[in-house]
């Protein structure tokens, strides 16, 4: 198992040694000019207004609520897919309710208009 | 047949023996400098193929769309990627004065790593592979996340309100699309028993070494989802809501230009190609195939998939964020729970081992039924929820073009009056 | 030193470092990421732990999950980035963390052979009348021995034991209960309404300006053009 994991370690640290390099000769190569105008943030030809902290909508905390709940759902699911050709049908049986209760959550989250973007 | 896979395995081995031997390397370093060589020969192969899909996928595009494309560098235009590469390097590049510095520069390093670090686990012939995790299939969506990470950091860094809202569009847009890629990779877990990529291209061959039946077969159901979503999780057209120039410019990347681009440019091709393997791995039998080389047959399968990407890019229009999340929280995900159930139920009651069928109870079938059972299954899901959704569309309209015009009639007897 | 205590130290360093720095700084965003660091290096320490199933999880679920809602979270906040945070309960914070971290050290760490569970009658709380080599229903390695390989088939075991009566079932369908009341709490909390309320409010808005143009018609007066059907216009225009 460690030593599976080893080539991505070692893969992490390639990529980005590679992928550094890369960057810093780019900065050794390219021009270095800047002045005022050119470190503006990017707007419609005017100044940029007020803080970049704009007030999100509350829509996208539920979607990621929601996400989770999915994302646990697949984990669990996951090793239990893994075992699935050992399982007897109680088992299964249950891993259906588990889907199931989570196929509510998700109706109800419908129903209550959570997953509308309008 | 297996000549050029046994050459590079012979290499491989030559290569670790002159390491081991002549530089007098323990056992540990020589692995090292193995896998450092493995993982450089890995990055080397995206990158490249990274310079080469840009050319493509712009003739590709052009063609579609009955224009040239790139033609003036190089004969066909080959010399394409060539200069741009140069023209990444050498151009000057701003960093804008109020973006935070550190977060701002990480984030195209971190986006790059990322997407090369899919390539770790795939497996490209026989006994071709960085590494076999048993967590394979896992390893590969988890590792998407650190692309969402990234796209945060280049959102909030720039410190600019255009690069913020297309980071946060893009966000709500990779994690939903997460959800149903991994409730589609279930059911070929589940047959195959396995998350190991290797193990499910196994699956899908036969003993000797032939194809044999391929996932698409069993569930093609999860195969369109998981290439949907797999196109969504890219963020490429018809998906390319973060780059929607008349809403907010360029997204979360307005802010970069030269090398740091260039960076952000290479994780999305690599990740698009990335999910082209996977797909042909998952659902298409991997590397598996008569007469030619098994690389040859992987590369033709992704090229295959990734053709149908740049189709879509060059016939689709973009569509809206409303409908993005509709189609995934409405359509993909309920969709896909349904089919997981179905097949669970279906895979429990008909199975293929006589073990199985002794130990647990079921009917015992040969793998051919089994496969025509569930493409029934997952043929009639999909055929059943896509009627449901397109009754659902239209009565949807009709309402809402009937609203429309009892307004559009009030108005006028409201001012007419 | 062998490497796996090298790689252990580093990730070490790299839990804390990112730790610490995720309490000390101002800017709540940069915690957010580095807090996605401490992550990044929990799951290489279940890499060491040879349970590669849950360093992928720990990566999917604290880091491209977990991380993100607290993201969205802060991101809803307003106006944070001026002003400096502060939290008047970090004196009872550290309190009740140091406490956590000296259980946590009795219950696994180096001092737990010396621990009589039937002396600490928290401990025996937490961890049942478990002997003090076996806390928690955890089979302790004594000291000096190898510790056992993880069995290669563990993903399929753990999956056998989620779905077996006689083990997790019980706790596994509990999660998906618990996952759905939290749901149903967070959209009570950030409920918005629903678009069909939308347009009956709006259809409500028009019949009202359309009711009192009615009614200046009535009066003898000429309508006046702002006043007219707005509400009936914009709901037209959008839909």
């Amino acid at each position: 198992m460690r030593t599976d994991f080893a080539f991505v370690g070692v893969m992490l640290v390639t990529a980005a040694l590679l992928m550094g390099v890369a960057l810093v000769a780019a900065a050794l190569l390219r021009p270095k000019k800047p002045n005022k105008a050119k470190l503006e943030t990017y707007e419609c030809g005017m100044e940029t207004v007020g803080d970049t902290w704009v007030q999100f909508r509350v829509q996208y905390y539920i979607l990621a609520l929601v996400f989770v709940l999915f994302d646990i759902e697949a984990i669990l699911l996951f090793p239990i897919a893994v075992a699935f050709n050992s399982l007897t049908f109680f088992a299964v049986a249950n891993a259906i309710l588990f889907i199931v209760v989570l196929l509510i959550a998700l109706l109800y989250a419908w129903r209550k208009g959570a997953l509308d973007w309008e | 047949m297996n000549f050029i896979n046994d050459l590079l395995k012979i290499i491989g081995d030559f290569i670790a023996g002159i390491i081991q031997s002549i530089l007098g390397f323990s056992p540990f370093l020589a692995d090292l400098v193995t896998m450092g060589l493995a993982a450089v020969i890995l990055c080397t192969f995206a990158a490249l193929s990274f310079m080469g899909l840009t050319y493509v996928e712009r003739k590709v595009v052009a063609r579609i769309q009955d224009r040239v494309g790139p033609n003036q560098a190089g004969p066909f235009g080959l010399l394409q990627p060539i200069a741009d590469g140069i023209k990444m390097f050498t151009k000057e590049d701003t960093t804008p004065a109020t973006a935070d510095r550190w977060v701002y520069n990480l984030a195209p390093l971190v986006i790059a790593i990322f997407a090369l670090t899919t390539y770790a686990v795939l497996p490209f012939a026989p006994g071709v592979v960085g590494t076999n995790l048993n967590v394979g299939v896992f390893y590969i969506i988890a590792i998407g996340s650190g692309s969402i990470v990234a796209i945060i950091m280049a959102g909030w860094g720039s410190n600019n309100k255009y690069a913020l809202l297309g980071a946060f569009r893009t966000v709500a847009q990779l994690v939903g699309y997460e959800v149903p890629m991994l409730l589609n990779v279930l059911p070929v877990v589940m047959l195959t028993g396995s998350m190991s990529l290797i193990d499910i291209v196994n699956r899908q061959t036969t003993l000797d070494g032939n194809p044999g039946i391929p996932f698409i077969v069993f569930f093609p159901l999860s195969a369109l989802i998981f290439l949907i979503s797999g196109i969504a999780e890219t963020a490429r057209s018809p998906f390319d809501l973060l780059e929607a120039e008349s809403e907010i410019v360029a997204g979360f990347h307005v802010e970069y230009s030269g090398m740091k681009f260039a960076l952000f440019f290479l994780g999305e091709y690599v990740n698009a190609l990335a999910v082209a393997f996977v797909f042909s791995t998952l659902f298409l039998g991997g590397y598996a195939g008569p007469i030619l080389p098994p690389y040859v047959w992987l590369l033709l399968k992704a090229a295959a998939v990734f053709f149908v990407f740049m189709w879509l890019r060059g016939t689709l229009p973009r569509i809206r964020v409303d409908q993005m999340h509709n189609m995934n929280w409405k359509f993909f995900v309920p969709v896909s729970i349904l089919h997981l159930v179905v097949v669970m139920a279906l895979m429990k009651l008909f199975v293929t081992s006589p073990a199985a069928a002794q130990a647990n109870g079921g009917i015992l079938v040969t793998p051919i039924v089994q496969a025509a059972i569930l493409f029934t299954a997952s043929a009639l899901v999909l055929i059943g929820s896509l009627a449901i959704a397109a009754r659902r569309a239209r009565i949807m309209r009709l309402q809402e073009e009937a609203l429309v015009a009892q307004r559009r009639a009030e108005n006028i007897a409201a001012v007419s009056a | 030193m062998t490497i796996q205590q090298a790689i252990f130290i580093l990730l070490a360093l790299v839990i804390l470092g990112s730790a610490i720095f995720v309490v000390t700084t101002r800017n709540l965003f940069r915690a957010a990421l580095m807090m996605m660091l401490t992550f990044f290096g929990v799951a290489g320490l279940f890499v060491l732990l040879e349970i590669g199933l849950f360093a992928v999880a720990q990566v999917l679920i604290y880091i491209g999950a977990i991380s993100i809602l607290i993201i969205f979270a802060v991101m809803l906040t307003r106006g944070m980035q001026g002003m400096v945070p502060r939290n008047s309960q970090a004196t009872a914070a550290a309190v009740v963390a140091g406490i956590i971290f000296f259980v946590l050290l009795l219950l696994f760490g180096p001092l737990r052979t010396t621990v009589d569970v039937a002396r600490w009658p928290v401990i025996s709380l937490i961890a049942g009348n478990a002997s003090p080599r076996d806390v928690g229903g955890i089979q302790w390695t004594p000291a000096g021995q190898p510790i056992p390989p993880v069995p290669e088939t563990y993903i399929a075991d753990f999956g056998r034991a989620l779905v077996d009566l006689n083990q997790y079932l019980l706790p596994f369908l509990l999660i998906a209960f618990l996952v759905d009341v939290v749901l149903a709490g967070a959209i009570f909390v950030a409920r918005q309404r629903r678009p069909a309320e939308v347009i009956e409010d709006r259809q409500r808005q028009a019949e009202e300006a359309a009711e009192e143009a009615e009614a200046m018609r009535q009066a003898g007066m000429k309508p006046d053009a702002a006043a007219l059907p707005e509400g009936a216009v914009a709901s037209t225009a959008d839909h």
